[in-house]
């Protein structure tokens, strides 16, 4: 695979003017040079991904499909075929149900607050700011914090016996909360903790989408008297459909297979369990508990093709939902 | 043109949805940085001081004097610039290679007809969704197959263009680029590439910036990949920070004063790109 | 390019065929250096004080260059060992594998050579701690790692608590309360009661992994059966910790987490359970201002124990077995272990170590200056014989029992604590 610019024609570079004029003839090879261009270059734009795919990724792919259909020890000369009989047991895993409620539970808690205050901050970095740079790396930086100063600081934060969050309720005369035990408590530290990491990142894109919208539309929708909210909803929204759906449907996979903030919220260091009754343990810590701790490679597998015949689920109705709700505005220009 | 210009756009924003920021929104604004900014600022408290004050509920709020020599202890214990300058390689080349063919791939998943368009697009997305828990072991495998595992090209292959990637440049494509300035562009001669190159990339200027810090960060904190791909000959800059940690008891204060200063590189690509992401669109458009 | 025969096979010359154009075939076969010296590759993790030793073994070899690949944590480090043992490629020629994790090594162990077969002659038994070495073997005798470090227990505990509770302080006067588990429990029974509520231990599951690696064999029997309910001394121990939990014994802080941390600082408990490498984490996370209140004792409830420690193994991917087991043996060998030992390295596990003067001559200041070389040299002494470790052994450790206690910790009772306890260890053996 190298640079897929040469196949297009060059020397049309410096006769672009000749264009203008369809009915010229001009020489039959450039004719279908152009055609040519038409109609395979796009395939050489897409070429790289599904280059780059091919090679490392469809493997690893079938590869965990395939493994699923075994018995297979993570180290294992003799795995065994077993057909579906991984897929069977996963249905009636509790564990496994337990961990699709938290993952749920937690992308809930995290994916709707995030969105809703990414795009409210977003519209406040679009407003015309001194250094706005200095405020946009800004919003950005828990993306880079290290896990390790993480997993310090959110311990300080919410730990059940010496944590900051539990001497203020103590302070104001509320009842302290486990934070690490309470099934629900755990949920919400662990969504806070999810949302401090991805609202910025959010934001950014939903700012970059916001600056593409022309200045016109404002002043079109100004002249006809709309306010600044009524213009935010029917000027701003609709236009930020395409980019809205991204974040919708990022977030919905990323958020289905939330990994490093339970991990990092345990208080056993490293730990996979999601907690003592694994009350915070969520899908994809229970499928990589399975493949590197039980070392149960076809039983992960298994886990990893469910997860994302759920997660391909749950983006196509959030998909679907989303386009609904900001069709209002449909014609674009 | 542009006394006029000017004068204009400043009316426009000041009534439409840019308006001149007022007190609140510096008052909010800054809310959220102060708490987006404090781990960075807590580290470098921690790297300035001892590890005793991670203990603290309420740690000390100023600095103390112990980060140089904490830093001197990280280059003492770690190759730093050696892995800082394998993570710039495969960081930087990542990067790039992820916005061109991002934005090329976006380019013609949201512009150029073609059949089979739509079911490759789901494709994208679709891979997305794939666990990537246990990716690591077939991807193992099939490194060591082409003879990359311990090289850099381990970690850089993987990630030359990413779905994400893909899917955020055609999303953002469809808004930013009119149909009318591709149709000029043709009208005018240009070959397709060219179209990209002068009417499309300058368009989605603030998106590839945006995409370009984030797969930048992505990279250089990439951490469980580079330590099985790479030995530790030739680490990147988090396997070798990784090291720090070795012992019964982590030293946090030489910890994150590893971190802070692997910290600064993505700070210095965040301020450079950070000023691409501005409203840049609609100057190509008058001018095409 | 060695392959595992698996079914995989077909799948890969699948895909190998598909990418031909982008394969660049390399192999593994760039093990020799243009020198021609063979070299050698090895990965620790942690601090096991090698560095100094590496540079004498190639002056002595001229023929062998060293490469030392070094991983901070042992989470990551055994990830990736697992990672590119299922892969089937990619390890060092001599891999550290630590204890915790050596059932699941052992279980897997036609992947690695048999040492006493490839390794020097002169290498025997008697040259480790009986129980060392035996540990080191796979249930058809193989010995699959030559010991390198281990973990004696003895007890670390607050001087001036005790004394503040009516309780005797120094080292001598402690160890009737250290003699056995019930004398600890009722020790801790007094102390929460005259301490004012202070905690006796930090966790749960610290005691009671120690009282389970003291039992002859571990969650499975010889024949790699689950006893967690056949075997009445578990169950045993699992009541006598919990009572004690129930009784206010246990701060309930899960190990080296932040919380526990605090606890070292807060002064939330009395006692610790101490294997030699303890002494400095209670070090670093007491600080400088509990300096001389803790003091360690040689003796451990039922005897003596051992938590940590590790094994160097010779995988059969290495190109250079017999090289690698040269230099495992040689890194091994009592007068370097005490040397590693010095360098920042593990508490030796060989015999003769135990007896040198640089081991002996060791003191901690922090302790009260107490001679902590001679002290676990003690202790290790103590140890029984190997726990027999079955296949899944410590996972049950880390995804069963500890959870469980901690669950009970956290306000579970008891009896519910044991049923979630068993039906995790039966999902993991089965």
């Amino acid at each position: 695979m190298t640079r897929t610019v040469p196949t297009t024609p060059r020397g049309r570079a410096g006769e672009a003017s000749t264009g203008g004029e369809p009915a010229r003839p001009r020489p039959a090879w450039r004719d279908r040079l152009g055609r040519w261009d038409v109609r395979y270059s796009p395939y050489l734009y897409v070429a790289p991904f599904f280059v780059i795919f091919g090679i490392v990724g469809v493997f690893p792919l079938l590869y965990t499909a395939y493994v699923s259909l075994f018995d297979w020890e993570l180290i294992d000369d003799n795995p065994s075929f077993i057909g579906l009989d991984n897929y069977v047991s996963l249905v009636a895993d509790t564990q496994f149900w337990t961990t699709l409620v938290n993952t749920l539970s937690i992308f809930v808690l995290s994916s709707g607050p995030q969105i809703v205050i990414a795009v409210l901050l977003a519209a406040l970095l679009n407003t015309r700011l001194r250094g706005p740079t200095a405020w946009r790396v800004g919003v950005l930086m828990p993306y880079v914090a290290s896990l390790v100063a993480l997993g310090i600081i959110f311990a300080n934060l919410f730990g059940p016996n010496y944590g900051l969050v539990n001497g203020i309720l103590e302070f104001v005369g509320l009842d302290r909360i486990d934070w690490q035990a309470d099934r629900f408590a755990s949920h919400v530290a662990i969504a806070i903790m999810v949302n401090w990491r991805w609202t910025g990142y959010n934001a950014l894109i939903v700012l970059a989408a916001m600056q593409a919208i022309p200045k016109e539309l404002h002043e079109a929708a100004m002249v006809d008297g709309a306010g600044p909210v009524r213009r935010f909803v029917s000027v701003t929204l609709p236009l930020l459909r395409p980019t809205l759906i991204f974040v919708v449907v990022t977030s919905t996979i990323g958020g289905l297979q939330i990994f490093t903030e339970p991990k990092l919220f345990d208080a056993m260091p490293g730990s996979n369990n999601g907690g003592s009754t694994n009350q915070f343990q969520t899908v994809t810590l229970y499928l990589y508990q399975s493949a590197f701790e039980r070392q149960d490679l076809g039983y992960a597998s298994a886990i990893a093709w469910v997860l994302f015949v759920i997660i391909i689920l749950v983006a196509l109705v959030n998909f679907v939902l989303t386009r609904r709700l900001a069709t209002t505005g449909e014609g674009r220009r | 043109m542009t006394v006029f210009a000017l004068p204009l756009r400043r009316r426009g924003s000041a009534g439409g949805g840019l308006g001149r920021a007022r007190f609140w929104v510096y008052g909010l604004l800054t809310a959220f940085v102060l708490g987006s900014v404090f781990p960075f600022y807590w580290s470098f408290l921690v790297a300035s001081r001892d590890s005793s004050i991670l203990t603290e509920a309420v740690p000390p709020l100023v600095p103390g004097g112990n980060f140089f020599a904490n830093a001197q202890r990280v280059f003492d214990t770690v190759e730093f610039w050696r892995a800082l300058g394998n993570s710039v390689v495969v960081a930087g080349t990542v990067t790039v290679s992820t916005v061109l063919f991002s934005t090329l791939a976006g380019f013609a998943f949201a512009k150029l007809r073609f059949r089979g368009r739509n079911l490759l697009f789901v494709l994208v997305i679709a891979t997305l969704a794939v666990p990537t828990q246990l990716g690591i072991i077939p991807l193992y495998m099939a490194m060591a197959e082409f003879g990359w595992a311990n090289e850099l090209q381990a970690v850089i292959v993987p990630n030359l263009v990413t779905a994400i990637g893909v899917f955020w440049m055609r999303q953002y494509t469809v808004e930013a680029v009119p149909y009318e300035l591709i149709e000029a562009a043709r009208v005018d001669g240009c070959s397709m590439i060219r179209v990209f190159w002068h009417v499309c990339l300058p368009a989605v200027r603030p998106a590839a910036a945006f995409l370009g810090m984030f797969t930048f960060m992505t990279s250089w904190n990439d951490f469980l990949w580079p330590l099985v791909a790479l030995n530790a000959e030739n680490p990147t800059v988090q396997v070798a920070l990784e090291k720090l940690q070795s012992g019964y008891y982590v030293d946090y204060s030489l910890v994150l004063a590893g971190t802070t200063l692997a910290t600064v590189p993505i700070l210095i690509v965040f301020i450079v790109l950070g000023r691409q992401i501005v409203a840049g669109i609609m100057q190509g458009a008058v001018k095409g | 390019m060695r392959h595992q025969r698996r079914p995989v096979l077909a799948l890969t010359a699948l895909l190998s065929a598909t990418t031909l154009v982008m394969t660049a075939c390399g192999g593994s076969g760039e093990s020799d250096s243009a020198d021609g010296r063979i070299e050698l590759t090895i990965s620790t993790f942690g601090e096991f004080g090698y560095d100094e030793l590496f540079a004498e073994y190639e002056r002595d070899n001229p023929g062998i260059r060293i490469i030392h690949h070094k991983t901070g944590q042992g989470g990551p480090y055994h990830e990736a060992l697992f990672t590119k043992l299922g892969a089937g490629s990619g390890l060092d020629d001599v891999v550290a594998v630590e204890e915790g994790h050596l059932s699941d090594v052992l279980a897997s162990s036609s992947r690695f050579q048999d040492l006493a077969d490839i390794g020097p002659s002169s290498v025997t038994p008697d040259r480790w701690l009986d129980w060392k070495y035996e540990a080191g073997r796979d249930k058809d005798g193989k010995l699959v790692g030559y010991g390198t470090d281990i973990g004696p227990l003895a007890m670390c505990y607050r001087k001036d608590l005790f004394e503040a509770a009516g309780l005797p302080s120094d080292p001598e006067g402690v160890k009737p309360l250290f003699a056995d588990w019930d004398s600890y429990f009722a020790a801790g029974d007094r102390f929460v009661r005259d301490s004012g509520g202070t905690a006796w231990f930090d966790s749960a599951a610290q005691i009671f992994n120690a009282m389970q690696n003291q039992l002859p064999t571990g969650y499975l029997d010889r024949s790699d059966t689950l006893v967690v309910e056949s075997n009445a001394a578990i169950k045993r121990n699992w009541d006598q910790v919990t009572a004690a939990v129930e009784r206010e014994q246990s701060a309930g802080l899960v190990a080296f987490s932040n919380e526990w941390n605090s606890g070292f600082k807060s002064s939330a408990f009395a006692t610790k359970t101490c294997p030699a490498w303890m002494l400095g984490v209670i070090e670093e996370q007491a600080g400088p201002e509990h300096a001389g209140q803790w003091a360690v004792t040689d003796a451990f409830p039922g005897g003596g124990g051992n938590w940590g420690g590790s094994y160097l193994t010779v995988p059969t991917q290495s190109d250079h077995p017999e090289e690698a087991a040269a230099l495992a043996a040689w890194l091994t060998a009592p007068e370097q272990q005490v040397k590693a030992f010095r360098g920042g390295g593990g508490f030796p596990s060989q015999v003769e170590a135990l007896d040198a003067p640089e081991l002996l001559a060791a003191t901690n200041d922090y302790f009260g200056g107490v001679a902590d070389g001679e002290l676990f040299a003690a202790q290790a002494r103590k140890v029984g014989n190997a726990q027999y470790k079955g296949p899944g052994d410590g996972k049950i450790q880390e995804t069963a029992s500890s959870p469980a206690l901690q669950a009970v910790e956290q306000g579970t009772a008891p009896e519910d604590g044991w049923r979630q306890f068993v039906d995790a260890a039966t999902r993991i053996a089965g």
